[in-house]
């Protein structure tokens, strides 16, 4: 094994501290720059503000298509996340089950990491 | 005559050949603590899916005289990969499948708590070397504050692979402690105000934004730490597979069968460096302290540096989130959600948490490539 630079601990700290923050602080401006050049950034801003017009629409969803199989329960829950994330702007227009389980993504994720 | 002679040589020879012959106490103990590793994986579900092949690596590695590592065949397959640093890079695959940067490309200066929770590291590194561990050593001890099990493995495979069995059951075991350990030193460091705060509403993220995200991070980190490329080109390949919507079938291999056949052999290859030589020493029950004052020091910087984002802020950042830049995806973000909700029912900080938590997850990447720059 090849000399280290440094075994002084602190050191070792400031140095590291200093880059893991210096790349990342780095990666978050990239990140503005990528949403500043964003073209499809436009196109996206029009479409909310007739959506914003209209009275927001209650958290339960209107006649909303929903496939078969998913029960009144699960639809309401869902209405009501939606709603407790501020999304009361917007109209639920249909509800169906992932071809993905997100739970069961999320589990694999966890046991992954 | 001759036939009791030679039934009683062969007896002989094959008690002599048999694993009791060899058999120690030390791997008696360690057989035990795998049984408990096992118990704590299947009935406590301590992170099932790598404690369990670990527990079982273990019990496997302190049988005598199987030659595992010493004949061609399928154990000595498993430890190549590890060796030489094959699987972490392809769980990494699966998990940039699996990783969602919306949050994090929503809100950017969640990469700053990303970056402050990798304090715990250096404290712990700090502190083994206090405790006469040498500075490679200590590196990887401290990787374990990054409660990132693929990049701590990675690191201590290339700087101290001998202590291997040591860190990877205590990276595991901690960040299943997550709930446990978090919540206590969230709570001492904020006030119920502070708890209290309501975030606003992420903004949408575009699919430019989704795709030449990795693309970018790639490059930039690729170019700027070699020695991580292969852990961050895996990630954000993964991530591309996620996100282009034209290789599903990619992304779903991805994150299922390729993650957790990898999963398999790199949990059961870690467990089977747990010989009763290398485990059964001072040096263990070190780590396993050191790792706990890793774990509490990273979620004390995240704390912190959230709190400086409240004030910097007018009080617009929970100081709770900066607890998940601690890249344990996505349990860390799920405790921020469950200690901000006891302060404030109704206060939803999960995909405000999930920012930093997989801003943690590229910052602890970060970390390991310094040192490895520093100190290999």
């Amino acid at each position: 094994m090849e000399q280290p630079v440094t075994t002084n601990p602190f050191i070792i700290m400031c140095i590291n501290m200093t880059i893991v923050f210096a790349v990342l602080f780095g990666l978050s401006l990239l990140i503005r720059l990528i949403h500043a050049v964003d073209p499809t950034r436009e196109k996206k801003k029009a479409a909310p503000a007739p959506e914003k017009k209209a009275a927001p629409v209650a958290a339960a969803p209107m006649a909303a298509p929903v496939q078969e199989g998913v029960s009144p329960e699960i639809v309401a829950a869902i209405s009501a996340a939606l709603t407790a994330y501020g999304c009361s702007g917007f109209q639920i227009r249909s509800v169906r089950p992932l071809p993905q389980n997100g739970w069961r993504q999320a589990a694999r994720l966890e046991g992954r990491n | 005559m001759e036939f009791f002679n030679a039934f009683a040589v062969s007896l002989q020879s094959v008690w002599s050949d048999s694993g009791f012959a060899a058999f120690t106490v030390g791997n008696g103990i360690m057989i035990v603590v795998g049984l408990i590793l096992l118990y704590l994986a299947i009935v406590k579900e301590f992170e099932p899916l790598l404690l369990a092949p670990i527990a079982f690596g273990c019990i496997l590695a302190n049988f005598p005289k199987t030659g595992f590592m010493e004949d061609p065949g399928v154990m000595q397959a498993i430890h190549y990969g590890i060796a030489n640093e094959i699987f972490p890079p392809l769980i990494f695959l699966g998990i940039g499948a699996m990783t969602d940067f919306g949050p994090l490309l929503a809100n950017p200066s969640t990469l700053l708590l990303g970056a402050a929770a990798q304090v715990g590291v250096f404290v712990s590194l700090a502190g083994a070397m206090l405790l006469g561990f040498n500075v490679q050593e200590a590196a990887a001890i401290g990787i374990i504050g990054g409660a990132d099990g693929p990049t701590a493995i990675y690191l201590t495979i290339k700087l101290a692979p001998h202590l291997l069995g040591a860190i990877a059951v205590a990276a595991y075991s901690y960040m299943s402690l997550v709930p446990l350990i978090q919540p206590p030193v969230m709570r001492l460091l904020t006030t119920k105000k502070e708890r209290e705060t309501v975030m606003e509403q992420l903004r949408p993220v575009s699919k430019f934004e989704r795709l030449v995200f990795p693309l970018v991070t790639a490059i930039v980190v690729s170019l700027l730490l070699p020695p991580i490329a292969s852990l961050m080109g895996m990630l954000m390949l993964g991530n591309i597979f996620r996100e282009s919507g034209v290789t599903d079938r990619l992304s779903d291999t991805a994150q299922n069968s390729l993650c957790n056949i990898v999963t398999i052999f790199l949990a059961t290859g870690t467990g089977m460096t747990m010989s009763a030589e290398n485990f059964l020493t001072l040096s263990t029950i070190e780590i396993i302290i050191l790792g706990l004052i890793a774990f509490i020091g990273g979620t004390a910087g995240g704390v912190i540096f959230g709190k400086l984002q409240y004030k910097l802020s007018g009080g617009k950042v929970n100081p709770l989130i900066g607890s998940a830049g601690v890249s344990a995806v996505p349990m860390a973000a799920r405790v921020s959600q469950v200690v901000g909700q006891k302060a404030k029912p109704g206060n939803y900080l999960l995909m405000h948490a999930m920012g930093p938590n997989v801003a943690g997850v590229i910052g602890t990447a970060v970390a390991a490539g310094t040192m490895l720059a520093m100190l290999k």
